[in-house]
Parts: structure tokens; sequence; C-alpha cells
């Protein structure tokens, strides 16, 4: 699964620390979810979704493509 | 934010540090010869009494995680399992067949607590590169 988090993070300027204090979750695991290395649940997935205003499927996206 | 050292964690200290007191005291105890012999084994379970405390606080610590930190304590905890399980088995057939030493468990549990601590934190290790 591959996601637009870092760019969505970028545009509004926040570190990676910021956006784990809104997620309520650690750095490591924001930075882990937007390298790759970790898959989201959907209750999180939802969450950052909510955060920034878009709809999953404008922030994730199956690997290959959003037809893959 | 979550992995680093939160309530929990000081309570995990807390009940280790009373726990090993305690070890230390039972100790100084029969050194001197002031455990009666009807208190003895109270006092020798002393030390199992904090560690209660102690995985109570390891649960709420792992509760406490967000579901990456979970996921990787998991998989640590899988290996530290692995790991003393082996070696235990391992020791133990070798021991039966007498090709070391076969001491009493009463002999042993420190070592298998060690081998406990420094599995689970060579599984952290290992898992986290993977997250890195």
């Amino acid at each position: 699964m591959t996601n637009r988090l870092r760019v969505l993070r970028a545009e509004r300027e926040w570190s990676q620390g910021d956006l784990a204090l809104r997620l309520r979750v650690s750095r490591q695991t924001v930075n882990a979810i937007e390298t790759g290395k970790y898959d989201p649940s959907l209750p999180l997935a939802f969450t950052i979704a909510r955060l920034f205003e878009q709809p999953i499927e404008a922030i994730f996206s199956p690997d290959g493509g959003p037809d893959a | 934010m979550l992995c680093t050292p939160n309530r929990f964690t000081w309570q995990l200290r807390g009940w280790a540090l009373l726990s090993a007191l305690l070890i230390l005291v039972g100790a100084l105890l029969k050194r001197w010869g002031l455990d009666p012999g009807s208190l003895r084994g109270v006092v020798a379970l002393l030390p199992v009494v904090p560690m209660v405390g102690y995985f109570l606080a390891l649960t709420r610590w792992v509760r406490s995680l967000d579901e990456m930190q979970r996921l990787i304590q998991f998989e640590a905890l899988l290996i530290q399992f692995g790991v003393t399980a082996l070696a235990v088995m391992g020791y133990g057939v070798l021991a039966e067949a007498g090709a070391v030493p076969n001491p009493p468990v009463g002999d042993l549990w420190p070592g298998i607590w060690l081998l406990l601590f420094v599995s689970w934190s060579l599984g952290q290790a290992i898992v986290r590169r993977r997250y890195r």
C-alpha cells in the first residue's frame, strides 16, 4: 500500500512529531506509515482521513496504483 | 510519544526494584539467621508479590502503546518465547544426558530471568529494525 501522508503533512508544515500527537501514535509509527513499512489499521486510516479531511482512497492506494 | 517512558514504565521499574530489594532482604535475613523456620517460605515468597504488580503494569504499558508498537512488542515476545524455550529445553535435555551440570531450579531461575529480559530486548531490537 502507498500513501500521501508525507505530502499532506508537508503541506501543513507539520513535523512527524506534530502528526503523531494529533493521531495519538508514536513518531516511529508515523515514520513507518510514511515509508510504507507499516500499513495502518482501518480505524487509524479513518482517523488519518478525518484529520486531513479527505476520503481514505485519496490518501491510501494499493501497491501498483488505484486499479491494482 | 508513546514509546518514551510513561507512568507505566516507571511502575515497572518500581516493582522490579522492590522485588530485588526483597530478595536482598531475604538473603540478609537468612545470612544473619533471622528467618524463623515457620516463616521461611513466606520470606522467600515476598519478592514474588511485587512481580504481580510488575506484570499488571506490563499489561497496562502494552495497552497504552499504539497499534504498531503493540505489534512490535508482540513479535519481540514471540522471539523471547522461542529463544527461552529452546535454551531451557536444550539445557534440560543436555543435563538429563549428563553432558552439562544439573543444578536445582533454585539456582537456575535467576539465569532464566536474565535470559527472558535479554531475549526480549534482542527481540525488540530485531523487530524495530523492520519498521525503521
